[in-house]
């Protein structure tokens, strides 16, 4: 803030907002209406797709399908919601699959040489935690742009986790595999973890201060800053959130396949994005929640692959098909989020 | 020469220095230290490999000016190459087809144009997120690469290039020339022209480029245009040296390009960066990563000291750049 | 802040003789005032009169170079907005800072939030503190509504509930019924009749002197940093505050009046209009005349002439310039010789991090000289911003090739004119050519503006700042409502009647 355009500002305007009378129309109303309506297109979308493939291929719309889908489905979810706080902020968490492979990998090495399995899940939270704390340093101490800050850790990571696993697949004890097929009141204990991560990130975003300040600076941190908001601890709790998501996520995706391969966690950073963003979060921060949110998102990804499955697709077209999903639905966040042409 | 010259500002690194010393640096210390480095066929090892990046970096360097990101160039290789590989391999086209020898690498180049096309089109007109829209063109163009070759030929992998094209991409020279032209062409298009200089005031404040009545679309459109090409001459360097045209090509080089153009001083938040410094990055990257290789040092411990190294470039660069209003 | 007031009748807050500059420009030069406890303190004063500047002194986001303030009795020197908040500063911006994606309660006690158990938000307690904040400021909306869904007049009412959560002493609200309708603004007023009755102090600056004159029980007049009046509301009129409001002398930085002479037309204006805030404009401007539009804040002049430079769509309306029309957008306009100096230098009319030499080229690029490859060169570039670099007055010695956010106001002001200049403009569009720039500067700017004339260019300034205008213009258009209310040539200038047809109806 320099000091002549504050002593100049008694009379004009700032450019653009002079006139502030302007109030909301009629056309604003139905804009917002129809705003809404696709604001919730991805719901429609699920539905349209489990109904129609149930209704081409049969069998689809199912209980046990159900089942099978959300704990495929579990692991993304997690993950998804630290995402969903970085990106509240208008940052971005590449890193999370490396701090998956890396905590797996320990775990992997503690589990083997016959540590408990809880004292090996409770290492990857760590891992991921002091990965997310790692970046938490590089965006709000050292102020790298959160892209290229979780770049660099997700290829430092991917490096730490090979030269961990010594690039060999490594096939974990029973228990491990156990968790992952334990069920309660028949439903997985991996999506019982998924469900509280969800519940519980959703309880702290619109529950507690931290996530109602959350969206305050995502929406305009210089705001934030000057209402009081402590926007760097904010910022840096994001990336510890995420980090500790990913951890958990790791654990959940280790327990249903039960190794862990060179190319485990891979891409995962994409899909958590993606659901995220099928969830309605935006990329500039400020808008997003995890309920239904992010976890419908991470539902429609599984659920189309999983479709493709059931109807027998060219899995070829995966890629193409989960691309023209995403790229619809933000082509359409924007049409109808950004602001109107100056 | 001298007027084009005078037109590349000396680049710097975050260091407030140059990339040029680091580079002379790096060279003595691998040279002295690692047997094997400095040897005639190592360097020119080291050169031919740096080739594709070159290319692609050159391309990216337009993207990032721009304020943008182009995640979706290494994908673009593969679609590239797969499409030239479609047309020229014996594999699928027995006898090669009546097709003219320039057909395939002009078919590549318009492949990757046109990648670029929908990038520019939906980031310039459509102002849609640069991340999410070179991301998801990116999943589509790997797909669509993979999805092409196996109902073609059933395999990942197409052999049997036309000779010509393999000569194309795979004799060093040839390949220097391709690369050192492109580049040296991105330079001066980003370093000496109203274009370059436009698209520099896009990256670093769009409204007031607008206002001074720079085509702000059409200019941040013809931004991914060039990456999307660049990449597809990256394919076809990559296409011709392997002598197999393949999806997979590229696919690794995401960190390398982000490196090279960090390390070279271009700016991730738009407006700062020439194609002169990103090409000493891909330099340095490149006899790192050899010298890496010479002393055996395992593939995990590259992968880690060059994201070590994106990360102190950008500590680098954070600390001597002055703060955005 | 250890000392308690020593009298009951003291002043709530005292300050004395603060001095304030920026860039060894000063800009409040020993400002005294006293505010009572339970009292309404109009500040009224022109653009740049020191105003903000007095206010963000109090609200702490300013520190005083000399002078003391008292508030209550005790020496208060705040170190930031928080300090200000806790010895009882209650500030409302003029621009609106709340947060549209939150809730009314939510954006209430964003930093305070009633817990549970100190962990979450205990919603029936803050549902319920929200609902008396409002009923304080007398919003009649749940507190449970998102923000987004406000009239700008209900923003207005949360933020002062907003700054009133802080047990606030001195509320200081700078232009605060600018965005608001008849209703609200009456609204407005009975809250703030209300909170004096609380025992709450009260600044209010404002331009609507009608307003000022009513609500306030004493007014202070600021011109050029100074306090020039000062006493009871009922000792002034509309009349007697708009003449110590622009009662300075017109300084000798204003260039010798230029001969009246019948021009031939230049640029045409017909029925421009954009939706609610330009309504139909019809303006000419002559070859060489300088025409200055005058208008406060909101009244729409940047929004005319964005719309003549093609930067927003007109809802109706031609641009004409030497007869033929302009069409599209902004390239086109400035091929025919249009050009267009911004209000706002950092946002619109700079590259901050660029280069001197490559700001000043922007506008030109296509025109430049071209080497025989077609390469357009750094030397080609420097050559012509030393050019028009000496033409605008960019002393020698400027690095062009240093960023130009390294440079003065005044400074960069020079570098947004050279780069139109070099594009060889027939007609200047100028919103607030001056803005924050010191009075050598200015000066220079002025003759500058003089020369371009002189040389047949015409030049449509548009300002809030009326000497500026009446110092060099030929010809004065005023601005209400994002219409012209009246035009005054050289002969008829006259600051009252000028400043009279720009204030809102409610005044006049």
């Amino acid at each position: 803030m320099s000091g002549p355009s504050l002593a100049g500002r008694d009379l004009s305007a700032p450019s653009g907002h002079g006139d502030r009378r302007f109030q909301p129309s009629l056309v604003d109303r139905r804009r917002r209406r129809a705003r809404q309506l696709l604001r919730s297109l991805p719901l429609f979308a699920f539905a349209a797709l489990v109904l129609g493939v149930d209704w081409h291929a049969g069998r689809f719309a199912t209980t046990e399908n159900a089942a099978q889908i959300a704990s495929q489905a579990a692991p993304t979810v997690v993950v998804a919601v630290g995402m969903t706080f970085v990106m509240l902020t208008g940052g971005i968490d590449l890193s999370v699959g490396a701090l998956m492979f890396v905590g797996a990998g320990l775990a992997g090495h503690l589990a083997l040489s016959g540590a408990p399995f809880a004292a090996a899940a409770a290492v990857m939270v760590v891992v991921g935690l002091t990965g997310g704390l790692v970046n938490a340093v590089l965006v709000t101490r050292l102020g790298l742009i959160p892209f290229v800050a979780t770049l660099a850790t997700l290829y430092i990571g991917r490096g730490v986790g090979r030269w961990i696993t010594e690039t060999r697949a490594m096939n974990l004890p029973e228990d491990f595999l156990a968790f992952g097929a334990a069920a309660w009141l028949g439903i997985p204990a991996v999506v019982w973890v998924a469900a509280l991560v969800a519940v519980a990130g959703q309880f702290g975003l619109s529950c507690t201060p931290f996530g109602r300040q959350l969206y305050a600076l995502g929406s305009n941190a210089d705001a934030a800053r000057k209402a009081g908001v402590n926007t760097r601890r904010l910022t840096a709790a994001v990336y510890a959130v995420s980090g500790a998501c990913a951890g958990l996520g790791g654990l959940l995706a280790l327990s249903r396949l039960g190794s862990v391969s060179p190319r485990f966690g891979e891409l995962y950073e994409f899909e958590a994005i993606t659901a995220a963003v099928l969830g309605g979060a935006s990329l500039y921060g400020g808008r997003g929640q995890v309920l239904p949110g992010t976890v419908v998102g991470a539902g429609l990804i599984t659920t189309i692959f999983s479709a493709l499955v059931t109807l027998q697709a060219n899995p070829y077209l995966y890629p193409l098909i989960t691309a023209v999903v995403i790229f619809a639905v933000v082509l359409i966040d924007t049409l109808y989020t950004r602001p109107s042409a100056g | 020469m001298t007027s084009v010259a005078s037109a590349l500002p000396w680049p710097r690194v975050g260091a407030g220095g140059s990339v040029a010393p680091l580079c002379v640096a790096a060279f003595a210390a691998f040279a002295l230290t690692v047997p094997g480095f400095a040897t005639g066929t190592n360097i020119e090892a080291v050169l031919i490999a740096a080739l594709p990046l070159l290319l692609l970096v050159s391309g990216q360097t337009f993207v990032l000016v721009s304020g943008g990101i182009d995640l979706s160039a290494t994908a673009v290789v593969g679609l590239a190459s797969v499409a030239g590989g479609l047309v020229m391999s014996h594999d699928v086209q027995p006898g090669a087809g009546g097709l003219p020898p320039a057909a395939g690498p002009v078919l590549m180049v318009l492949t990757g144009a046109l990648a670029g096309a929908v990038n520019g089109v939906c980031i310039g007109a459509l102002r849609m997120p640069a991340f999410m829209v070179t991301l998801t063109v990116g999943m589509f163009s790997g797909g669509l690469a993979v999805l092409l070759v196996r109902l073609a030929a059933d395999t990942e992998t197409l052999f049997n290039l036309p000779r010509a094209f393999v000569a194309l991409g795979g004799t060093p020279l040839a390949a220097g020339l391709i690369a050192g032209v492109s580049a040296l062409a991105a330079e001066v298009l980003l370093g000496g022209t109203a274009f370059g200089r436009m698209l520099r005031a896009v990256g670093y404040n769009a409204r007031a480029a607008r206002t001074s009545g720079v085509p702000v679309v059409a200019v941040t459109a013809a931004a991914y245009v060039l990456s999307g090409t660049f990449a597809a001459l990256a394919a076809v360097l990559l296409t011709g040296s392997l002598e197999t045209a393949s999806p997979a090509h590229g696919r690794t080089l995401l960190l390398d390009v982000i490196g090279a153009t960090v390390i070279g001083g271009t700016s991730l938040s738009g407006g700062r960066g020439q194609v002169w410094g990103a090409a000493l990055g891909v330099l340095f990257l490149g006899m790192l990563s050899n010298a890496l290789t010479l002393l055996n040092v395992s593939d995990f411990a590259v992968t880690i000291v060059k994201g070590g190294l994106i990360l102190v470039a950008a500590i680098v660069d954070r600390a001597i750049r002055p703060l955005r209003a | 802040m250890t000392a308690q007031s020593p009298a009951v009748a003291a002043p709530r807050v005292r300050v004395e003789a603060v001095h304030k500059g920026f860039a060894g420009v000063p800009v409040l030069r020993g400002v005294s005032l006293t505010l009572a406890p339970a009292s309404v303190l109009g500040l009224v004063g022109e653009n740049g009169a020191g105003k903000s500047t007095m206010m963000n002194i109090l609200g702490g986001h300013l520190r005083p170079d000399a002078g003391s303030i008292h508030v209550d009795g005790a020496v208060y020197r705040p170190r930031g907005a928080s300090d200000a908040r806790k010895a009882g500063m209650a500030f409302v911006h003029q621009e609106l800072t709340l947060f549209a994606n939150l809730t009314i309660a939510e954006n209430l006690h964003l930093v305070r939030f009633p817990r549970r158990l100190g962990v979450w938000i205990d919603r029936t307690a803050s549902r319920r503190l929200a609902s008396e904040q409002l009923s304080r400021v007398g919003l009649r909306r749940g507190p449970d509504t998102p923000v987004e869904q406000l009239t700008s007049g209900e923003r207005q009412l949360v933020e002062i509930a907003r700054a009133l959560t802080h047990d606030a002493r001195v509320l200081i609200l700078d232009e605060p019924t600018t965005s608001l309708g008849a209703l609200e603004r009456q609204r407005l007023h009975d809250l703030i009749r209300e909170l004096r009755h609380d025992g709450l102090s009260i600044v209010y600056i404002s331009h609507e002197l009608g307003d000022v004159l009513r609500e306030c029980d004493r007014i202070a007049v600021l011109r050029d940093g100074t306090v020039v009046a000062e006493g009871d509301a009922g000792g002034f009129s509309v009349r007697g505050l708009v003449r110590h409001m622009v009662g300075r002398e017109v300084g000798q930085f204003y260039p010798a009046p230029r001969q009246a002479a019948v021009r031939e037309p230049l640029l045409r204006v017909r029925g421009l209009c954009r939706g609610t805030r330009v309504g139909p404009t019809t303006l000419t401007v002559g070859v060489g005349e300088i025409v200055g539009v005058f208008g406060l804040m909101g009244a729409g002049r940047s929004e005319l002439a964005r719309l003549i430079f093609g930067l927003d769509k007109p809802s109706a309306g031609v641009v004409l310039l030497d007869g033929r029309a302009l069409v599209g957008a902004p390239p086109g306009r400035i091929a025919s010789g249009l050009a267009f100096v911004t209000e706002d230098r950092r946002l619109d009319g700079l590259c901050l991090e660029a280069p001197i030499a490559e700001n000043l080229a922007l506008a030109s690029l296509r025109r430049l000289p071209r080497s025989l490859v077609g390469v357009l060169t750094g030397a080609t570039i420097k050559r012509a911003a030393r050019r028009i670099g000496s033409a605008v007055g960019l002393a020698e010695h400027v690095d062009l090739a240093a960023p130009v956010g390294r440079l003065s106001g005044g400074n960069q002001q020079k570098v947004v004119l050279g780069k139109w200049l070099l594009t060889r403009p027939r007609m200047l569009l100028l919103d607030e050519p001056t803005r924050g720039i010191d009075v050598g500067a200015r000066a220079e700017i002025y003759q500058l503006l003089h020369r371009l004339a002189d040389a047949g260019t015409g030049l449509l300034v548009l300002s809030s700042d009326l000497d500026e205008l009446m110092g060099i213009s030929d010809r004065i258009l005023v601005m209400r409502h994002g219409e012209l209310n009246g035009e005054f040539p050289s002969t008829a200038f006259d600051r009252e009647q000028m400043l009279r047809a720009a204030l809102p109806a409610s005044v006049a």
